[in-house]
């Protein structure tokens, strides 16, 4: 009996058990979902009409898109509570600018992104060139960012009226009955998905996630790394943001508080790991959509509104509980693995 | 480190001076003890916050859930004077209740081995939810008047009780993080936690305990808050937090853990209320307060980086003094 063969068989199973595992998690917030639906469902009947599930589906939209920026962020280990204020500053000052020329074309979507980018990336310095601490760099960014929309903006507010007509057409727009804001959701998770899932820069993300010093030996650029998951959540941030004001047609400086904490759930009930280094951004718009179903949900049973706050709080720790469970089943079965690997040796 | 720990006290004592200087320059009614008395009030819930706060960040942890235990703990006290309960029955349980919801963290973290940041972001909607299905939408505002005592009266004329309740908080822990076996537990896994275990230190133990003790206070600070602003609702000091992480890193505490203390964390604070009121008093805008406090945290932070620099310079200027042995 050769050593190799010994490794080999054993290694099979193994992997397929790790595999199962991580599979399991994406798949367990879909059954979770399918579960939550089905409930609503029972207790009242109109949830499942398509009106309904469409509205869902749109309330989530934007969420998805800011839950997989802050995944992105949350793969290489670190934490961005200032999507918000990006998100709101982008927004304020892309609107801003529209109302005062009346005939921006389309290009003006380049506005926010720019700005989110540009905002990700202070960020991003911050946090790998700065060394700060994600969560206090991007704590101070998120105040300075909202108190700079505050300054700017002076008081006021931006109404739809003085929006582009275009504006407010694109977040009505269907196509063949589905939202157009739900479509360019979906397209901007699976890119964002493709692109960390295939692409060597994507997977460095991950690498650096799950272990910075090793892949700093390896030979990444860690740093760079970093300050372009920033960048990509930035950018992000911005197209959501200019996506929230032609949703909401006024644009007011206190767009989109509180979704740090929002995007977060979202992210960590989806399955990405606040540790870095696993998770997926499509799990992380999955939780989005979670988020959204409770929403709903919660209305057509006439439960009162401050329930969500605690139903979303409660979810996020029974998601966290289970990502450390697998993680330590996973972290066993290696151990085992390891151990006969060793000892077939 | 032990040396430069001090110093950093000493540069912030020197910016509140700065801080007060200018304040005095841009309004006349600033330099005068009643005003300075009165403004620290406002400084006294998120000061006992950050005392709390500044406790688990030494044992390398993070708690973003005290504003929101704050409000449960608010909420809790407005049933207690709806039932006519006496205010020495109501503070203790209260305070215990709010130490309960600590020590829940704690467990999560410690025992189940979660990421502090994901459960205090978890519990900070669970417990702000509990404030609310406990209370009601509307809020509570006709509070007994033995329960309004600490947060609004004053002792002498001028001297706040909630700054002497404060004063006293801050000193307790101080001593505790210094001179206690707890204290010195609390720095070792800090800096080291497997070290700590191996030790023979429970650092779980030590982790709940730690938990408890500032969920606890937040219970303490619920209590200067309804005598502040008469009020208790489920959204109680939503978004303090804010101000409190920014006081417990400005202060010096390590946000990796093991380094700092409770004094730079109260000078902080003095910073932090001296600016505000400086600020106030010359009718700066809010969110101008706010770029400025935002501002300042990372400044805090970006302290040591900015050491590295200027240490990096002045290898590159004067490469053999920096090389030579010393």
């Amino acid at each position: 009996m050769s050593s190799e063969a010994t490794v080999g068989a054993v290694e099979g199973p193994q992997r397929t058990l790790g595999q199962f595992a991580l599979r399991f998690r994406v798949s367990g917030v879909l059954a979770f979902l399918i579960l939550l639906s089905a409930g609503f469902a029972l207790l009242r009947p109109q949830f499942l009409i398509p009106e309904n599930l469409s509205a869902i589906l749109s309330n989530a939209a934007i969420l998805m898109i800011v839950a997989a920026a802050q995944a992105v962020i949350l793969i290489t280990r670190n934490l961005d509570v200032s999507v918000g204020s990006i998100m709101g500053f982008a927004a304020y000052l892309t609107a801003d600018f529209a109302a005062r020329n009346p005939g921006v074309g389309p290009a003006l979507v380049l506005m926010p992104l720019a700005i989110g980018g540009a905002l990700g990336a202070l960020n991003g310095l911050l946090v790998s060139y700065g060394k700060v601490s994600p969560l206090i760099a991007t704590l101070g960014t998120m105040s300075v960012y909202r108190g700079l929309t505050y300054v700017y903006a002076r008081g006021q507010e931006v109404t739809s009226n003085r929006l582009p007509r275009w504006m407010i057409e694109l977040a009505d727009a269907r196509l063949s009955g589905v939202p157009i804001l739900v479509l360019l959701a979906a397209a901007v998770v699976c890119l964002l998905a493709a692109f960390l899932r295939f692409y060597p820069l994507g997977r460095r993300m991950y690498a650096v996630g799950s272990n910075p010093e090793a892949s700093a030996f390896f030979g990444l650029r860690t740093q760079r790394i970093v300050l372009l998951a920033y960048v990509v959540g930035g950018v992000m941030c911005g197209l959501a943001g200019f996506l929230y004001a032609a949703r909401v047609g006024t644009v007011t400086v206190i767009l989109a508080s509180g979704w740090e904490l929002t995007s977060l759930a979202a992210a960590v009930i989806g399955g990405v790991s606040v540790t870095g280094g696993s998770g997926n951004v499509i799990g992380a718009a999955l939780g989005a959509v979670v988020l959204a179903t409770i929403d709903n949900g919660l209305v057509l049973l006439g439960v009162p509104e401050f329930w969500r706050m605690f139903i979303q709080g409660v979810a996020i720790v029974a998601a966290a509980t289970a990502d450390v469970v697998i993680a330590t089943r996973i972290r066993r079965s290696l151990r085992v693995r390891r151990r006969l690997v060793r000892s077939a040796a | 480190m032990s040396r430069r720990l001090p110093q950093w006290e000493l540069t912030l004592v020197v910016f509140t001076l700065v801080a007060a200087a200018w304040s005095a320059t841009l309004s006349p009614y600033y330099l005068s003890l009643d005003q300075i008395l009165n403004s620290t009030r406002q400084f006294v819930y998120p000061g006992i916050l950050a005392v709390g706060l500044a406790v688990v960040v030494v044992l390398g942890e993070i708690d973003i859930s005290l504003a929101s235990t704050l409000a449960f703990g608010a909420v809790l006290f407005s049933k207690f004077s709806a039932a006519a309960a006496p205010i020495w029955l109501a503070v203790p349980i209260v305070v215990a209740a709010c130490a309960a919801l600590g020590a829940l963290n704690g467990v999560l973290v410690a025992r189940l081995g979660l990421p502090s940041l994901a459960v205090t972001l978890g519990t900070m909607g669970a417990f702000r939810g509990l404030a609310f299905i406990l209370g009601s939408e509307t809020g509570y505002t006709s509070f007994d008047d033995s329960y309004l005592y600490v947060g609004s009266e004053e002792l002498l004329g001028s001297l706040p009780i909630s700054f002497v309740l404060f004063c006293g908080v801050a000193l307790a822990v101080g001593v505790l993080m210094r001179r206690t076996v707890f204290g010195r537990r609390c720095y070792a896994v800090g800096l080291n936690k497997e070290a700590s275990w191996a030790a023979g230190i429970d650092v779980a133990q030590l982790k709940i305990q730690a938990y408890a003790l500032a969920g606890g206070l937040a219970g303490l600070a619920a209590l200067v808050w309804i005598g502040q602003y008469g009020s208790a609702r489920g959204d109680n000091a939503d978004g303090a937090i804010l101000l409190v992480v920014t006081a417990v890193v400005l202060g010096g505490v390590d946000i990796n853990g093991g380094r700092g203390g409770i004094l730079g964390v109260v000078l902080a604070l003095f910073l932090l209320g001296t600016m505000r009121n400086g600020m106030g008093l010359a009718n700066v805008a809010g969110p101008t307060q706010t770029i400025v406090l935002g501002a300042l945290l990372i400044a805090g932070v970006l302290r040591p980086a900015i050491f590295r620099a200027v240490a990096r310079v002045y290898r590159l200027m004067f490469p053999r003094l920096a090389d030579a042995p010393n």
